[in-house]
């Protein structure tokens, strides 16, 4: 199967799952709203009564400063929650790969709640066991790659006349840790997919299956992982410009606002859902 | 647009209410006396070793009246010789990078007086000694140095030194150094302190916190480079002699009336020479609008030409426009507002790559700083440029001592900045670059004025010091910077607030043409703002630039209640004892419903308590304002001492409150809490609905981030 067809499957697939896609927006949702009500009354109790709110932006200095100024003291706390809050969600995460790729795998079948998080618990300790796994190749490839790159780099920066250099060569790094992320991130999406699509209780050797699959074949499944990339990238611009639109402050366009945040959210969602349904496409024509 | 509509506003109000006094005439001509300090110095650069061959001669004129028997030194160089100066113990004990850094090994600075005589040849080096003018603190500090004359200079005499000088260049520190063959350098020859009369020598040592002070001065510089250099200087290029034998240039440059002297040599750079033509530049209504606001003959607020020249980076060749619009306005405003720019010359310097000599100010000369990818939605370099330029004015004409009071210069040129900003370019996109790019170019960043950045830093750092510590005695860098530039700049809008505009430009332009080439304190701009104003305001400055007191004060309640037809309870009507009751007053309520003019016969008590939260308190013939708007339409003002922690205010009125608010017209900026100065009975405001949706977006955004990384 070619990429274009692979990845116009996985569309189709996701498309035929919409109740899989308000699971997950729902999950995204209330766990953000948890997560966001400290802030949320913060917010309400410093400016809910004050004329300041009025006039109040997203960046607004004038009240920054003032809520830096009063809950300094608690930034620790606050940052701390938001990093707890991080890590519980990836784990939940990480039960919920299963439930998605299980789901999506099952073409003909709804995923009801039950099938779903049927399928969450079934393959929760093998995926995590696939994440730790994934954090030694994010350890190898940001710890000694970049960082042995970075060193290269430095030696020869080190004698550089003007910035342009500087420039550039950072801007290529940036550009290489993002391609080697995106090579880990795909080959731990295989290993998923093996997973599932392969009952496969060993994680070890779905892994491998995953690397001898995109040994064979890795520039196509590379080409299949950045296209999806780059449909989010266009997502995003697109999101973005029609956002800057709706910038009145009147009650139809915070509506407005508000709907076409969550519709990004969705679209977000549903890009995750399109790399596991496009990749297993490929994954199970090869 | 809205912050100028209501500028003009307050303008009129004031001009109405309180004509501010006229600028005396003399003032206005900001004449310079004769200098108490000649230079002349011949210095060659060996670029091969980065070294520095330097001969001075340096005329010293007492005009004190006090015999003085010696003469302190600054040798600033010697900052960067070892971690034994009080520069770099200061930096490593605040873990300092960057302007602090130590040099790395074979790359320190130092500077040795290899030579120094009288004019008639007597020598004084065995007169020569080290001091510690600061304290105990730093007893191997050896950047003053103290020379003893054979006998005292008499007041009214002058002494005439001949030095000789040998310095290594040492890579980039604070400002002065080198990178490959980029070469900058400032405060590099040695150079007198100031004698303050009854006080002595005032020279401290270099700090990790402070700049400079010196007497004003005639300089003639005679700069040697290799051949191929390109030089920018301070001063006038009067001369060029080329010696092709040796390969090497002398460029002469001279400058009356300054107190430093800095010059650049790089073999890259592009030259390019403006004029700076003021009847291009400035229309006859802004002169006139100027003059009208001051006060002034017309006459006195013309500005003259100036010479721009700008020395640039090949790379950043595509920005010398922006370069020189930037330096055009600057020269404009603080022309108009404080005193037409009095040297023929101005030069910019486009820092060296890696000297990290970027944005620092010389007399005439100064350093701007761009990098090779820009946006023109962020105002860099024309931030950068408007503020170094604008130290000419606070610090090089209006030479406050900046080790003592850093925030003469430095808070009153980040408030002159923040203005000309505004008024030439409106607010500048957050500067966020990554990776060298400049985030603009991908998203709509938000936009911003200084002031609003200044007033964020200057209500954190108030617990810290106060704005007028001297500056090393600063609890860390940042609490210096905070409080000399930005808290200070909103002191000083905060003040313009208080006296209205036209008060104020009178204020800064008095004190600005009164103390050109002199060096004054805070007692000399509290007796301007005090002798213009016609107002006591010495209380501003104990208040909250001497002190660590937060100003707070905001509305903590406000409330309406329905006051009832009759109080319950037994009262003595007409001789008999008769109770009242609940049901008795419902009764009355209920009859005077009915009544056609019920609703004008109710009235509400409305409660409005204001609290003074912050430490700091209005005094003089300050007061808080306080305006309560009703919900028909109507409002009643208030004022209320300040003084207590609280005070109530009660209304009795036909209607409902609708809101208090404190300071309406926003003139304190410098209050830590402008949230609690208005409070309104109904809640939830659609911007905050509209912050809040937002808010749990990036939270939804953030958490599905995360999730890629399962």
């Amino acid at each position: 199967m070619g990429v274009f067809k692979a990845i116009g499957k996985g569309l189709g697939i996701t498309l035929r799952k919409p109740r899989l896609l308000a699971i997950l927006w729902v999950v995204n949702i209330v766990f953000a709203a948890v997560v966001a009500f400290p802030l949320v009354l913060l917010v309400q109790t410093e400016l809910g009564h004050s004329f300041l709110g009025s006039n109040v932006r997203p960046f607004d200095l004038m009240w920054l400063g003032e809520a830096v100024l009063k809950y300094q003291d608690a930034m620790p706390a606050i940052i701390g929650g938001l990093v707890v809050s991080a890590l519980l969600f990836l784990v939940l995460y990480v039960f919920l790969n299963g439930g998605i790729i299980g789901r999506l795998l099952d073409k003909e079948g709804r995923p009801t709640l039950q099938a779903f998080f049927g399928d969450c618990g079934r393959y929760f300790w093998r995926f995590v066991r696939l994440f730790l796994a994934s954090l030694v190749f994010l350890i190898l490839t940001f710890g000694v790659i970049l960082r042995l790159l970075s060193a290269l780099m430095n030696l020869w920066l080190e004698n550089a006349w003007t910035e342009w250099p500087s420039v550039i060569l950072r801007n290529l790094h940036f550009l290489v840790a993002l391609l080697l992320l995106s090579i880990v991130h795909m080959v731990f999406d295989y290993a998923r997919i093996a997973v599932v699509a392969d009952e496969e209780t060993k994680v070890l050797r779905a892994l491998r299956h995953a690397l001898n699959f995109l040994k064979k074949r890795f520039f196509r499944s590379w080409a299949l992982y950045l296209l999806v990339v780059a449909g989010f990238v266009a997502g995003t611009v697109v999101f973005y410009a029609v956002f800057g639109l709706l910038s009145e402050p009147t009650v139809l366009f915070v509506l407005l606002g508000f709907v076409w945040m969550q519709l990004n959210v969705l679209f977000r969602i549903w890009i995750k859902t399109l790399f596991f349904a496009a990749q297993a496409e490929f994954y199970r024509s090869q | 647009m809205r912050k100028r509509i209501g500028t003009a506003c307050l303008l009129g109000a004031a001009l109405l209410v309180l004509p501010p006094r006229a600028l005396p005439r003399q003032e206005a001509a900001g004449v310079a006396a004769a200098p108490i300090l000649r230079y002349e110095i011949w210095v060659e650069l060996d670029a091969a070793d980065k070294m520095l061959l330097g001969k001075e001669e340096i005329v010293w004129t007492n005009t004190s009246r006090e015999a003085v028997p010696d003469m302190l030194l600054h040798l600033y160089w010697n900052a960067f010789k070892n971690e034994e100066s009080a520069f770099l113990r200061e930096a490593r004990a605040e873990s300092m990078l960057g302007r602090g850094k130590a040099p790395d090994e074979g790359e320190w600075g130092w500077i040795d007086i290899t030579d120094i005589r009288l004019a008639d040849g007597t020598d004084l080096k065995s007169g020569l000694a080290f001091a510690t003018p600061d304290g105990p603190e730093h007893p191997d500090d050896q950047t003053v140095m103290r020379v003893l004359f054979p006998e005292p200079v008499n007041p009214g005499e002058s002494v005439r030194l001949r030095l000789e000088f040998r310095s290594k260049v040492p890579r980039t520190v604070a400002r002065s150094g080198y990178y490959k063959n980029s070469f900058f350098i400032a405060q590099w020859f040695p150079k007198p302190g100031v004698y303050e009369e009854g006080k002595g020598w005032n020279a401290h040592a270099y700090h990790q916190n402070s700049e400079f002070f010196a007497d004003f001065a005639d300089f003639v510089v005679h700069i040697t480079v290799p051949r191929d250099f390109m030089v920018g200087s301070s001063g006038k290029q009067t001369e060029v002699r080329i010696d092709e034998s040796a390969k090497k240039t002398t460029y002469t440059y001279r400058q009356a009336m300054v107190h430093d002297f800095a010059w650049m040599a790089d073999p890259r750079y592009i030259k390019v020479e403006r004029e700076f033509i003021a009847r291009k530049e400035v229309t006859p209504e802004e002169y006139r609008e100027t003059a009208d606001l001051l006060g002034l003959p017309l006459e006195e607020v013309k500005l003259p030409d100036v010479k721009m020249t700008l020395l640039i980076a090949p790379e950043h060749e595509g920005q010398i426009e922006r370069h020189f619009r930037a330096l055009r306005a600057a020269i404009k405003y603080y022309g108009l507002w404080y005193g037409p720019y009095p040297y023929e010359t101005v030069t910019m310097v486009d820092p060296p790559y890696r000297t990290e000599s970027g944005g620092m100010e010389y007399p005439t000369l100064f350093t701007a700083g761009t990098q090779v990818l820009t946006s023109k939605d962020i105002l860099s370099p024309e931030g950068v440029i408007v503020h170094e330029f604008g130290h000419g004015y606070w610090y090089g004409l209006v030479a406050n001592n900046e080790f003592e009071a850093a925030w003469l210069d430095e808070g009153f040129n980040t408030y002159s900045t923040g203005q000309v900003m505004a008024r030439a370019y409106g607010p500048g996109a957050v500067p966020m670059v990554f990776k060298g790019i400049p985030l603009t170019w991908l998203l709509r960043l938000p936009k911003t004025f200084d002031f609003e950045l200044d007033r964020f830093a200057a209500i954190n750092t108030v617990r810290y010091d106060p704005v007028t510590a001297w500056s090393w005695r600063f609890y860390n860098s940042g609490s210096y910077a905070a409080n000399v530039y930005m808290r200070a700049a909103t002191l000083l809008r905060t003040l313009e607030g208080l006296l209205g505009e036209p008060t104020w430009a009178r204020v800064m332009r008095t004190y600005h043409m009164r103390y050109r080439y002199k060096h004054p304190g805070k007692a000399e701009f509290i007796g301007v703002v005090n002798e213009v104003s016609g107002k006591d305001m010495t209380w501003f400055f104990d208040e909250l630039l001497d002190s660590t007191l937060a100003f707070d004060y905001g509305v903590a309640e406000v409330a309406s209640v329905k006051v009832p037809r009759a109080r319950r309870g037994v009262f003595d009507v007409k001789g008999a004892r008769e109770e009242m009751t609940s049901k008795k007053i419902e009764e009355l309520d209920t009859r005077e419903a009915k009544s056609p003019q019920a609703k004008a016969k109710a009235e509400y008590l409305t409660t409005v308590v204001l609290r003074r939260f912050g430490e700091a308190r209005v005094r003089g013939d300050a007061q808080v304002k306080v305006l309560v708007r009703f919900k028909d339409g109507t409002t009643e003002t208030r004022r209320w001492d300040g003084q207590a922690r609280w005070t109530r205010l009660e209304f009795i009125k036909p209607v409902e409150v609708e809101s208090a608010q404190v300071d309406p017209e926003g003139v304190w900026l410098i209050d830590a809490n402008l949230a609690n100065n208005s409070r309104g009975v109904d809640g939830l405001r659609r911007n905050v609905v509209k912050l809040l949706t937002q808010l749990l977006f990036t939270v939804q955004n953030l958490l599905q981030f995360v999730s890629s990384w399962s």
